[in-house]
């Protein structure tokens, strides 16, 4: 597949989010199932996704970096960016909405905690999907 | 040659065949952007902005009307 650096890290970090913070919401949805509902639980069990997550878009920048001629963007990947963004970002408005509505319902801050990390999870991954979209397909 | 999804079509690849077979990679070089640009913008699935449309027309030595053509302009 022939793919410019910017394509690249984009893969790297939508294969990092998923898998790292995919990983995170599918322990805490036990942990939740299982009665947890102490948000200093989940911390470290977060605190390990991130570490994940960093650790996947190290490895993975490199090896993009060491597959590319060049590292720079240009005004397509720029453009593409603030598109896929300018589509996703609904995604966390929607959870913000919905964090503050649930605190005036009084829910309990185990959830409304991971409303708004699966909002941000939602519109992160999709940006990145939207941003493979456009590369693909063209803008 | 894959699908136009732009209106904007362009003579990239015959201007570079006659140019000495330039390369996509030599044509990104001279006018800063990366060779999947080039290459987005030769099959149609991304129009320039106007500065690298003056870019690639002045590499060429072509009036930009001679790159570039609005396929939806009417008579």
């Amino acid at each position: 597949m022939d793919t410019s650096f910017e394509e690249k890290s984009v893969w790297v970090q939508l294969v990092g989010l998923v898998v790292g913070l995919g990983s995170y919401l599918v322990v805490a949805g036990l942990m939740v199932s299982n009665g947890v509902s102490a948000l200093p639980a989940f911390v470290p069990v977060f605190a390990v996704a991130i570490a994940l997550v960093v650790a996947i878009n190290i490895a993975g920048h490199v090896v993009a970096a060491v597959a590319s001629q060049s590292v720079e963007a240009d005004e397509r990947d720029r453009l593409i960016a603030c598109r896929a963004e300018s589509q996703s970002s609904w995604i966390l408005g929607v959870g913000v909405i919905g964090a503050i509505m649930a605190l005036i319902l009084s829910v309990s801050g185990v959830w409304v905690a991971h409303l708004l990390l699966i909002s941000l999870f939602g519109s992160e991954v999709a940006k990145g999907a939207l941003q493979i979209v456009h590369y693909r397909r063209g803008i | 040659m894959a699908r136009s999804r732009t209106s904007v079509r362009n003579q990239i690849r015959t201007l570079r065949f006659h140019h000495g077979e330039m390369t996509q990679q030599q044509l990104a070089d001279q006018i800063g952007v990366t060779r999947q640009t080039v290459n987005a913008i030769e099959g149609g699935k991304y129009s320039p902005s106007l500065e690298v449309a003056f870019r690639i027309s002045h590499v060429f030595d072509k009036p930009l009307e001679e790159v570039f053509q609005f396929a939806g302009a009417s008579g």
